[in-house]
């Protein structure tokens, strides 16, 4: 059985993706399951989908564990351990990284066992791009698995797409393709992990639980503000930076109304953002009225900064 | 009444009450409401809440909150508010919590719990003069779920249970005025994007005992369909075109606290959303849009007669 | 949902439940949002909206709203289909029981989710669990597939009128309701002959016929007989679940069995469970069988009424059973193990009964933990006597919650309280 994982953010197309893909192996023959991990996705947040496909009936359910191919949309997400990338990745496993930056570079930084390749798809911000990301991302998977014709590929996107409208399809078809073809050296470079066995397993380490009282074993937290600790600066694929030859230190416009509290005001008056948990929604740049919020984009400001 | 020259109702805090880092989409209006209205209640608020997307504020073990949390269920987020205050009163009256201890209770509910699930339970609230505020943030839908139209959509919006050419069928409910049938000592409505009106209505009812609602104009990026920059302009626009009209009840009469001079066409505010794109595309719906203007013309000839 | 015509196509479970109430040609949908169900409602009225079908659907303030109006609905003459979930199910208890006693014969599409606190969106069957007393009669799927001829099949039991009573079809949220897999969408008509035109029979409103529905008794006489009645209307769904399926295979070619047994029959163990993990049960039995051993599955779909004579007929012999419940009656253990257990009990060839409790909150059940209980099963067998129940969670587990509980303050919050 292929098991394969798409990686990227709310708003990406990852579950799109994994549909294509698995409608895909559905018309070349395959039986086939596929999910998105959560139905509701916040743009910007995290998220993966999975494919399963087999010649056989599928009994395996749930998230896949050991995937034999990760395919991610977004490279910033690689490094971050709670968008689970490598969770689970084996020798067997090739990692698929939408990147401009080049696969050796990639290959020294994370030192991974298996097979790593780059897809160079601009930069997924642009809106131009992000719009075609799942359709490319299917199309480069299809082709690494190999057994995908190209006909199936086309098909697959057609109906998954067709709510788009014939131009867009058309044009996702183009991208999907493009992929499929620029991994042509590839083809079927990714094979079929191990199936579970029951004569060799790792026993699970089941433990006993005690009674602890309602105040330990109660869903209750005890702190302030403890959600602090929860980055979700992550979710941001523009910055806004105050440039402060600009404002006007109103100091309190985009303070009060930043939805997210992450704007707070220094002694001088200047606000002050706090990336760690700014989710460059932007609301504070269009509601400078001294225009004093600059926006990057922020793999840009990552490299300035 | 007007607002004065703009000044910050109080000392503007350096940084915000409600933690950052909750998994609320970027550019939430209903998350920016609830953080500028706890900068002015304090921390020594306990919130009440009933199912809907801030329900996800607090998820074990983060919470974003400095002072008190309970989530009850979508229906019984005033009943919940009823035990907490009465108990709250009880410790107090015995000598058993010192004054400087006591906690304001605050019902804090989506429009899809406060029309609807809720109506009943908010009604006998009011009706036993509990000494409370209920905040409600209005999306007018049940975001948390996927935006389906509840009982505070606006007429010929789409939602993901009105998808037909004209959209939602029905009419926005009237909930202010429901609240005012029964006599409440305070009820206003409010936009996060008009934060001066917002801080005074919020000091007003503090100030105040018994049922108190805050009804809150919450511009949803993910239900609408706007670009989660857009969420201050879209409330400014609802003022601006009178659509969402800012008024308080208190001591028996209804005061309009802004009253848009000239009011913006009601388009101004329709066309800058997905949900009213219909309207627009593929062709104009002339009589829907003179029908939508025709009851804000109508609303506002009430008033200034 | 590109899906338009009969064939073999990649559907989730959802959308097989509302693809089965569009082909069962339902008259009316009383609706109420609440995930991992929505996508259901959101589903038929899109196609409404778009005039594929003719139905009508109502959003109610809630899920008891949603519930009464179904239920009078089809005592008032027309087929009715509504779906919810969890909190929903539960908040429309009292509904439940109500329609039922009306004999009101509707199909409801639970998509299980725990139940708070602490609030989850992932799925385990307390909430379906909750509903096992109120006459509605019980099928829970393991497959997508499975929901969608499940339905079709639950029109047929609730409008027989040898049973008249309303139907949960059951699908567990996430691994079926959000999971595409393939499932066989039947020719419109075939499915339409099948579920045939809605008879409400005796029980509907007319102008010209006087009828006073749902009325109150006094004294415990009257109100044994009714709710006895209903129990034998239940149990009686046995039978006419057999022909239904018989009749559905003639039409179909599928044939879902009240009770499946999988590799059983020289099987000396067996895992029993309800629910989609059992496709994960089957595919841990062919691994075991692999590696030698003899073990089996068996799953009731019927939970309600639960096929007894054939689950003790499929369990006779065996040496242990691992139940596994993916709920939890508190203060006493899992449901499907102590029904089991009353079914099995007294009766010659009863096997040893193992409980385990997995699964709660959509946690996953790996095939290692599989192996594992077959591991105990063995041991128990060999001891001759079955060990105390156990919950699957394992020190990783903990660690974590040990963790997530130090973010929580708890342990601090308790040092600093204690004098
Ligand atoms: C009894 C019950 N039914 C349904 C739900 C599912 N549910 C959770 S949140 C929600 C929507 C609430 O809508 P609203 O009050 O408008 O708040 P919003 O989601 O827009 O924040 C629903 C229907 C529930 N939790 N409980
Ligand atoms: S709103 Fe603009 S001018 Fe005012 S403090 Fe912020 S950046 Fe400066
Ligand atoms: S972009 Fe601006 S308004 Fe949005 S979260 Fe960041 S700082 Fe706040
Ligand atoms: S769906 Fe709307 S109300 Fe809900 S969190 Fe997202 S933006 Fe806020």
């Amino acid at each position: 059985m292929y098991r394969l994982r798409f990686h990227g953010r709310g708003g990406q197309g990852i579950k799109t993706a994994g549909r294509i893909l698995g409608t895909a192996f559905f018309r070349a023959g395959f039986e086939v399951q596929d999910a998105p991990r959560y139905g509701a996705e916040r743009r910007g947040a995290p998220i993966f989908a999975y494919v399963r496909a087999a010649r056989r009936p599928i009994g395996e359910r749930g998230i896949i564990r050991r995937p034999d191919l990760v395919a991610v949309a977004d490279d910033t997400l690689v490094t971050i351990p709670a968008a689970g990338v490598l969770a689970g990745v084996a020798p067997h496993t090739v990692l698929l990284l939408s990147s401009s930056t080049p696969a050796e570079v990639w290959r020294e930084r994370l030192q991974l066992p298996g097979l790593l390749l780059t897809l160079p798809l601009g930069e997924v911000w642009e809106a131009a791009a992000v719009r075609f990301l799942g359709a490319t991302l299917a199309g480069a998977a299809a082709r690494l698995v190999g057994v995908i014709p190209r006909e199936a590929l086309v098909e697959a996107i057609a109906e998954e797409l067709a709510h788009l409208g014939p131009s867009l399809t058309t044009e996702n078809q183009v991208r999907a393709l493009a992929a499929f073809d620029l991994l042509a050296e590839h083809a079927g470079c990714v094979s079929e992990g191990p199936e579970p066995s029951a004569a060799a397993y790792e026993p699970p380490r089941w433990v006993e639980l005690a009674p602890e009282g309602a105040d330990l074993a109660a869903p209750a937290i005890h702190l302030p503000a403890t959600s602090e600790a929860v980055p979700t600066g992550l979710w941001r694929v523009v910055r806004p930076l105050v440039d402060r030859s600009r404002c006007r230190r109103c100091a309190w416009i985009c303070s009060t109304l930043c939805p997210d509290g992450t704007i707070s005001v220094d002694g001088d008056g200047f606000p002050v953002i706090d990336y760690q948990h700014c989710k460059g929604c932007l609301v504070c740049a269009a509601s400078c009225p001294a225009r004093a919020i600059r926006v990057v984009p922020e793999r840009q400001a990552a490299r300035v900064g | 009444m007007r607002d004065k020259k703009p000044s910050f109702p109080k000392p503007l805090p350096s940084t915000h009450l409600l933690g950052t880092g909750t998994p609320m989409c970027a550019g939430c209006g209903g998350l920016q409401v609830l953080h500028e209205i706890y900068d002015l209640l304090g921390p020594k608020t306990v919130f009440v809440n009933a199912a809907g997307c801030l329900t996800l504020l607090a998820v074990y073990p983060f919470t974003p909150f400095r002072g008190g949390w309970l989530y009850t269920a979508m229906a019984a987020a005033p009943a919940g508010a009823q035990g907490v205050r009465d108990a709250l009163d009880i410790l107090v009256r015995q000598g058993r919590l010192p004054p400087e201890e006591n906690l304001e209770v605050v019902a804090l509910t989506g429009d899809g719990a406060a029309y609807g699930m809720g109506l009943s339970a908010t009604s006998s609230a009011i009706e036993r003069g509990l000494d409370f505020l209920y905040l409600c943030y209005d999306n007018e839908g049940y975001g948390n779920t996927g935006q389906q139209y509840s009982e505070a959509t606006p007429h010929a919006a789409r939602t993901a249970t009105s998808g037909g050419p004209r959209g939602f069928m029905g009419y926005k409910k009237d909930l202010f005025a429901i609240w005012a049938a029964h006599r409440p000592a305070y009820a206003a409505t409010v936009a996060g994007a008009e934060m001066l009106d917002l801080a005074r209505k919020a000091e007003k009812a503090k100030s105040l005992r018994g049922p108190r609602l805050i009804l809150a104009l919450a511009p949803c990026p993910t239900g609408w369909d706007f670009d989660p920059q857009d969420t201050v302009e879209i409330g400014r626009l609802a003022v601006k075109t009178g659509i969402w009209p800012l008024k308080e009840y208190v001591d028996g009469r209804v005061v309009h606290t802004k009253i848009p001079r000239p009011r913006l066409p009601v388009e101004e505010y329709l066309k800058r959303q997905g949900r009213f794109a219909h309207l627009f595309e593929p062709v104009r719906q002339e009589e829907l849009l003179k029908e939508i203007q025709a009851q804000v013309d109508a609303y506002w000839a009430r008033v200034e007669s | 949902m590109q899906v338009t015509a009969p064939g073999r196509a990649l559907l989730t479970g959802n959308a097989a439940a509302a693809w089965a109430a569009r082909l069962a040609r339902v008259d009316y949908v009383p609706a109420f949002p609440i995930t991992p169900q929505t996508e259901i409602i959101e589903t038929l009225s899109a196609w409404i909206d778009a005039g594929e079908l003719d139905c009508r659907l109502v959003t109610m303030e809630s899920e008891h709203a949603m519930v009464a109006a179904a239920g009078a609905a089809a005592v008032t003459g027309v087929r009715v289909f509504t779906a919810t979930s969890s909190q929903g199910l539960l908040y429309a208890l009292e509904m439940l029981y109500a329609v039922a006693g009306w004999r009101a014969p509707l199909v409801l599409v639970n998509v299980s989710r725990g139940l708070a606190a602490p609030i989850t969106l992932e799925p385990d069957h307390n909430d379906v669990l909750a509903a096992r007393d109120t006459g509605f009669l019980q099928i829970h799927c393991a497959t997508c597939q499975e929901v969608l001829d499940s339905v079709l099949m639950a029109f047929r039991l609730a409008e027989d009128p040898r049973v008249r009573l309303p139907v949960i079809v059951n699908q567990d949220g996430f691994y079926l309701s959000f999971t595409r897999e393939p499932v066989e969408l039947p020719d419109p008509e075939a499915a339409a002959g099948f579920v045939g035109p809605f008879d409400p029979g005796t029980l509907r409103f007319r102008a010209s016929a006087p009828l006073s529905q749902g009325v109150a008794v006094l004294g415990g006489g009257p109100y044994s007989y009714f709710r006895y009645e209903m129990h034998l209307a239940a149990q009686a769904a046995l039978s006419v679940y057999d022909e239904i399926a018989a009749e559905f295979a003639a039409t179909f070619g599928r044939r879902p069995p009240p009770v499946e047994a999988y590799r059983l029959e020289d099987a000396d163990y067996a895992f029993y469970m309800t629910g989609s993990f059992a496709t994960r049960a089957k595919e841990a039995v062919d691994c075991l069988r692999q590696a030698g051993w003899r073990i089996g599955l068996v799953r009731p779909r019927l939970l309600r009424p639960l096929p007894e004579a054939r689950l003790r007929e499929l369990l006779a012999g065996k040496k242990a059973v691992a139940v596994i419940d993916q709920n939890l009656s508190l203060g006493k253990g899992g449901v499907l193990y102590a029904e089991l257990a009353s079914a099995l009990y007294g009766h010659r060839g009863a096997p040893l009964l193992v409980s385990f409790i997995g699964g709660l909150g959509g946690r996953d059940l790996p095939p290692e933990e599989f192996f594992a209980m077959a591991g105990v099963l063995k041991a128990a067998a060999h001891e001759g006597a079955a060990p105390p129940p156990r919950l699957l969670f394992t020190a990783e587990e903990l660690e974590e919650v040990h963790r997530l509980r130090a973010i929580a303050g708890a342990e601090r919050a308790r040092l600093k309280e204690s004098p």
